[in-house]
């Protein structure tokens, strides 16, 4: 099994293994299955990690996401930009183990797939694409095959037309499909010269075979060194006097087939192509020549023979430069490798917990450890900690490689920091302090791919990113912030915890807060009536927290006040201050008198204005009841039982 | 005055006159309403909905405050000391500030012309200085002139020739609800009366009288 499901966070990004770190992010980008595109995955997110490649599709990421991972993949190959295919990056897998002949096995496979398919677009019949690697197992599987074969004089390329070409009944106006390769479209005269030639013998299409592989692999190669309009010019064949295409811009009439005009360079599309293309909304750019796969459900289980990921909006040289590194450093390797081995000069006296493990393990009592009891003991043993971790930080700090090999045991050491650091009132203050344990949850400009939506791209993951932050029930921000916090607070938490590099400017990130909402994200930015910005969760209302506030001023009618009161608090209970509520529920003292503000205006509470200062109460005001009724709907033998209950301090 | 069962506190209809209690029904104290002693009530709320309500009960408060009381007009400088604006037990009390925008809301038509500035349609309004003082209309005086033509007819005094003051403290009309009316607003409810032709006013200043037809 090449591709694998992906488990998605609740931002939609595929959920990292532990040790895996995000390599690169891009986005506009299509997977392959060999050299069919797979129709539901033709615009997502490639996520490349030290451990997987993964493709997240953007309308449908629950269902159309799948990952390959890099243990499993033999080797990758990287295509530049073609004319008009777009730079891609293919994924070998590794040969299945038992199998003799796995290549010749998926050949034969994706020839007979091949049948079901067609060319995506209905309205141009097209040449079915062949490509060098199936060349062969094809002829030999079909050697009675009658359709035409042309060849590409851009490229080189050998395409087949459809069956349905008839060369009688063609003229001008048959639209023909372009070449797979370069997407350049023949002309007619070249087309009808290989359909005679096919039909008048077979012999007279051996001369014009393909070129073995490394020989148009070479070939490809120049071809994209050179400028593409030296090029076309090059091997372009005479202008064909019939259909020159004029320039709109400096009215030269150009060879049809060129995408840029000769003169002033300015883009050239073609009639019947303009047609094409403005029909097509969807995707913003020139026609892809790649065939794609039709009634062809994807299958995890299908082994292809290799996969492709098409880079529309660029990005595809980082992520080659980045798969490469991956590929190198094989980090799935180390997922249970031992401990780096360390200089161990310290026998007896500083080992610290690991080594302690390991000794114990090995079988090994430490030396004079249980010897030493008492104070001295104790005195010991901190001397040992300290003397240990002092190595550890010398160690670390030796130089950048050690760092990274010793990274997990600094991680260790700074969460110990961190959980001694003294208590601090606020929850999100201690979370400050695990700013190490999110080293691995960064997103940042340079990992992802240049491209015109660039910045989108930065936003969405960035977006994405904070809402798993947010969400990730480990730290649980959110719900210790009694499930609200005010954007600013949760900025500089992000910021912080993000270890002071690749800091999040506040206009970025309260741009991501916006994103939230259209990414579907579980969590939500709400503006309160005097601006302050607030992230809640998604399914949090207003409702809500009205109820939470109600049911606590209820309670204020059974348990009775701190201090004396003039009123009936049996009856009224009694006003809380933003400050109380702050306490009660975790808020921060903004959000606090944003909630009660909001009740208010809700008419659920009224304010008492004094010079204690403002307090809150359930509104009786608009209660139309009269005199009759004395209190809450709480019947009196409850009450009693209650108010017993308090007396004993019971409750 | 007997003090008959805790009676509920005299809730006032302001839509419309309706027959005077007896006397003797009167409860011996004002029954305050719930809210008066509910702290908010003292603060001018905010919030549209709430205001409106807190609005209506200082209205409806005032009226039966000053019906009981048989308050016809109130100073408001004056009034803000007693316990009808000022609530010792639970140490609250509505501003002055405040008791001016009840007044003026009870002045205007969400508050159906239950009080009127003494010196002139809202020219006590912007007046901060104390002048304020206001007739409260707990009855309007068409209602009163309703209610005095009611008793006109009630005990056959049709062509009668009453004074004022025979009206307002005379043996005749002890019991009623007019009896010992503000001068001013007896006025008033007979200018009613007369414009409505049923009933004429003459004489000299302090001997005017009124015959009812």
């Amino acid at each position: 099994m090449f591709f694998q499901p992906v488990e998605l966070t609740t931002a939609l990004r595929p959920l990292l293994l532990p040790d895996e770190i995000l390599l690169f992010v891009q986005d506009a980008v299509g997977l392959y299955e060999g050299k069919y595109k797979i129709p539901s995955m033709q615009d997502g997110h490639a996520y490349l990690t030290s451990h997987r490649a993964c493709y997240v599709d953007k309308a449908e990421p629950r269902k159309n996401s799948v990952a390959v991972e890099l243990k499993n993949v033999d080797k990758y190959e990287f295509y530049a930009r073609f004319l008009k295919s777009s730079p891609k990056i293919s994924l070998y897998p590794k040969p299945t183990r038992g199998s003799v002949a796995p290549s010749r096995n998926h050949s034969a496979a994706s020839t007979q797939r091949a049948q079901a398919y067609l060319r995506s677009s209905a309205a141009s019949p097209s040449p079915r694409g062949t490509s060098p690697f199936d060349q062969p197992s094809q002829r030999s599987s079909s050697p009675g095959t009658s359709s035409v074969t042309w060849i590409c004089q851009i490229c080189a390329q050998p395409n087949q037309l459809p069956p349905r070409f008839d060369a009688s009944t063609a003229s001008v106006h048959t639209s023909l499909a372009p070449c797979s390769t370069c997407g350049v479209k023949p002309s007619l005269a070249q087309i009808l010269k290989a359909a005679i030639s096919t039909a008048s013998g077979r012999q007279a299409a051996k001369p014009t075979e393909p070129p073995s592989q490394p020989l148009l692999e070479s070939h490809r190669q120049t071809l994209s060194s050179l400028s593409g309009e030296e090029k076309l010019l090059a091997s372009a064949s005479p202008p064909n006097t019939g259909s020159s295409f004029q320039c709109p811009r400096c009215t030269f009439l150009n060879h049809p087939s060129l995408p840029n005009c000769e003169l002033c360079g300015a883009s050239l599309v073609s009639i019947d192509l303009k047609g094409q293309i403005e029909d097509d909304d969807t995707i913003q750019r020139p026609e892809s020549p790649g065939p794609t796969m039709v009634n062809q459900s994807f299958d995890f289980n299908d082994d292809p023979e290799y996969i492709k990921l098409s880079f529309r909006c660029g990005g595809d040289k980082i992520f080659h430069e980045r798969l490469k590194g991956a590929m190198l450093q094989r980090k799935w390797l180390l997922q249970n490798a031992p401990p780096v081995p360390r200089p161990d000069q310290s026998l007896g006296r500083a080992p610290d917990h690991v080594h302690n493990q390991n000794r114990q393990a090995d079988g090994t009592p430490p030396l004079e450890r249980s010897k030493i009891v008492g104070i001295a003991g104790l005195e010991r043993r901190g001397l040992e900690l300290r003397k240990n971790n002092e190595v550890v930080l010398n160690n670390a700090f030796e130089d950048l490689e050690a760092l990274m090999a010793s990274a997990k045991d600094v991680v260790a050491l700074a969460e110990q920091f961190a959980k001694k650091a003294p208590e601090s009132g606020s929850e999100a203050a201690d979370a400050l302090l695990e700013s190490a344990t999110a080293l691995g949850m960064v997103t940042t400009k340079d990992m992802l791919g240049s491209s015109a939506g660039s910045e989108t791209l930065y936003l969405s993951e960035l977006s994405r990113n904070v809402a798993e932050y947010l969400t990730d029930d480990a730290k649980g921000i959110l719900r210790k912030e009694g499930g609200i916090m005010s954007l600013v607070d949760l900025w500089a938490v992000f910021n912080r915890a993000r270890g002071g590099v690749e800091l999040i400017s506040p206009t970025d990130f309260e741009k991501a807060a916006r994103l939230w909402g259209r990414l579907n994200l579980p969590v939500r930015l709400r503006q309160f009536k005097n601006g302050l910005l607030v992230v809640q969760r998604h399914d949090w209302t207003d409702d809500k927290t009205i109820a939470q506030l109600l049911d606590w001023l209820q309670e204020l009618h059974i348990s009775p006040p701190s201090s004396e009161v003039f009123w009936s608090w049996e009856t009224f209970g009694r006003g809380v201050t933003a400050q109380e509520a702050a306490q009660r529920f975790g808020w921060s003292i903004g959000v606090a008198t944003e909630e009660l503000e909001m009740a208010e205006e809700n008419g659920a509470l009224c304010r008492e204005e004094s010079v204690e200062g403002l307090r809150f109460w359930e509104n009786w005001i608009t209660e139309e009841g009269d005199t009759g009724k004395t209190t809450l709907d709480i019947d009196p033998e409850t009450l009693a039982v209650t108010r017993n209950l308090v007396d004993l301090g019971l409750w | 005055m007997s003090s008959k069962s805790p009676a509920p506190r005299p809730a006032f209809d302001p839509s419309g006159p309706r027959p005077a209690p007896p006397p003797s029904a009167l409860p011996s104290t004002f029954n305050f309403p719930r809210e008066y002693a509910y702290p908010p009530f003292y603060s001018l709320q905010p919030t549209l909905l709430t205001r409106s309500a807190q609005l209506r009960k200082w209205s409806a408060l005032i009226q039966s405050y000053c019906r009981f009381h048989r308050i016809y007009r109130l100073s408001l400088i004056d009034a803000v000391d007693t316990p009808l604006f000022h609530n010792a037990s639970i140490k609250k009390r509505l501003r002055l500030e405040d008791v001016r925008v009840v007044v003026t809301w009870m002045a205007g038509e969400e508050g159906g012309w239950r009080a009127e500035w003494v010196d002139g349609g809202g020219v006590g309004k912007g007046k901060i200085d104390g002048g304020g003082a206001v007739w409260v209309w707990w009855r309007r005086p068409e209602e009163w002139a309703d209610v005095i033509a009611a008793w006109v007819e009630e005990t056959g005094q049709r062509g009668v020739v009453l004074t004022l003051w025979e009206l307002s403290q005379g043996a005749g009309s002890k019991g009623q609800e007019f009896h010992g009316m503000d001068p001013e607003v007896l006025q008033r409810s007979l200018n009613v009366l007369v414009k409505r032709g049923k009933a004429q006013i003459f004489g000299e200043e302090d001997e005017q009288g009124v015959k009812f037809f």
